[in-house]
């Protein structure tokens, strides 16, 4: 198995994220990496305890357009419905959307720091 | 070698702008911005090389809104196209973005080949836009300045044809000379307390040139008469009098339809002996009938020939003629005219002093 296989089998859409690097994989896979930091580094600010509505929404809002550009479609999806009930003030809801998502970003994640 | 332009990207998520790098870099120098407020000191420091800025909206710092009014203030909006990059698209951040002058939106997660397309256009249509104001402003002001010498070689045969008739009649040619600075002053002064007549710089301009010509018929006045030391007889008068119009006769030989100096000459030419009371000549028009540039070039006309020595007559003393137009002795003036008359006497009087001093001293050469 490859990074790309696995990602694959987690619902990235590798193919597409590739094309979008101009096929250039080594180059794909460091923007992969760069994402996961970027969504580790991005926790502590998703924290509802510590942080009010506007912080959480502008960390999500950053993971959700780097994960799209890089067709990381199930972080992409989650993130787009959790910023869109945020924005409502549907903060139950979003919460929900957020943990049904997490044990597959936590997947995406291990998987990249596997191949990194 | 030519220099590589310059993209500045803007977005604090690093793997965006890794990508936008990604799409431009073979062509073009990359700069990146993580927040608004390192967006803004880039393009201090960098915006005349930069042809395009790709802004996220959202960004720590100051947002893409805040960095686009910036670019506003600094008027780098006009030379640096902006594509906004935005995660959502609602019609309200959409007109937002436009009324800042974004030139386009592009929503995340983008395609890297229609992003690349999309910015060139931009640049292409952007450059050319630059290019045509670029090439407007020169040729606006070669043609200000082809106008100016027009202009210039314009008055000057005014001057020569105006010249020809006052050496006829035995002057200096310095008469048409203080004729053009007094309307000058005057109509100054009317454009400034009489605005009800509309009167504009430019337009004062053509007036002023063209009252060097009001005496232009006399050339048509056989020397027995023009030149004539004692007062004329009652014939000798009314043929005097032709000048007015048969210098319009000589003005129409040249006609030029729609010309506002054309129409300024023809005036002064014809009604420069009209009064307002309607005893002048050879029209009688009365009141504001009279244009008011013939009725400035009379007054000026009527001081000058006071003030200066002919073959008939001794010059008046300023005082003694400035008494003379009041007291009706040279026919009756507007009460607006004779009003500012009144105001630019001692502008008047100081051009005149300049002038006389020119004249002596030319004199003695």
């Amino acid at each position: 198995m490859s990074l790309m296989q696995e990602l694959k089998g987690l619902g990235v859409d590798t193919d597409e994220g590739l094309q979008r690097m101009g096929g250039n994989s080594s180059l794909y896979e460091r923007m992969l990496v760069k994402l996961k930091d970027m969504i580790k580094d991005s926790s502590a600010r998703l924290d509802f305890d510590c942080n009010d509505h506007a912080d959480i929404i502008e960390a999500a809002h950053a993971i959700k357009g780097a994960s799209g550009n890089l067709m990381v479609t199930p972080v992409y999806e989650g993130y787009s419905e959790f910023v869109k009930l945020m924005r409502g003030q549907q903060t139950e809801e979003a919460k929900k959307v957020f943990e049904k998502m997490l044990p597959v970003q936590n997947a995406i994640i291990e998987c990249i720091e596997k191949y990194s | 070698m030519e220099e590589k332009r310059t993209i500045l990207i803007a977005d604090d998520a690093e793997v965006n702008r890794e990508i936008l790098r990604l799409i431009f870099e073979e062509q073009f120098e990359i700069l990146e911005a993580e927040d608004g407020e390192q967006t803004v000191r880039m393009l201090e420091d960098n915006h005349e090389e930069i042809v395009m800025l790709f802004l996220d909206l959202m960004m720590p710092g100051k947002t893409g809104l805040e960095v686009m009014e910036y670019m506003h203030k600094k008027g780098y909006i006009n030379t640096i196209p902006v594509i906004m990059i935005t995660g959502e698209a609602t019609a309200e951040t959409d007109v937002k973005a436009y009324e800042y002058g974004a030139s386009d939106i592009i929503y995340k997660p983008f395609n890297p080949k229609v992003v690349m397309r999309r910015a060139i256009n931009i640049m292409e249509l952007f450059e050319n836009r630059i290019d045509i104001e670029t090439k407007l402003k020169e040729r606006t002001e070669a043609l200000v300045v082809a106008q100016k010498k027009l202009e210039k070689n314009n008055e000057f045969l005014v001057n020569a044809l105006s010249s020809v008739v006052e050496f006829r009649s035995l002057e200096s040619g310095e008469h048409i000379k203080r004729v053009k600075r007094f309307t000058r002053i005057l109509m100054n002064y009317m454009m400034k307390y009489h605005p009800e007549y509309g009167l504009v710089k430019e337009q004062v301009d053509l007036i002023v040139n063209a009252s060097a010509l009001h005496d232009i018929g006399k050339i048509t006045i056989p020397d027995s008469i023009l030149l004539k030391p004692a007062k004329l007889t009652v014939s000798e008068f009314e043929e005097m009098k032709k000048h007015t119009t048969n210098g319009c006769e000589i003005l129409e030989k040249f006609k030029q339809d729609e010309s506002d100096f054309y129409r300024y000459c023809y005036d002064i030419c014809r009604y420069h002996h009209e009064r307002y009371d309607g005893n002048g000549y050879p029209d009688g028009l009365v009141g504001e009938e009279i244009p008011i540039w013939a009725q400035v070039v009379s007054i000026v006309d009527v001081y000058d020939a006071l003030i200066s020595k002919r073959v008939y007559k001794m010059a008046y003393a300023v005082d003694e003629a400035v008494r003379m137009i009041h007291d009706g002795e040279c026919g009756v003036f507007s009460p607006k005219v004779m009003e500012c008359f009144d105001l630019a006497k001692e502008d008047l009087f100081q051009t005149t002093e300049v002038a006389s001093f020119v004249e002596n001293n030319t004199d003695a050469f």
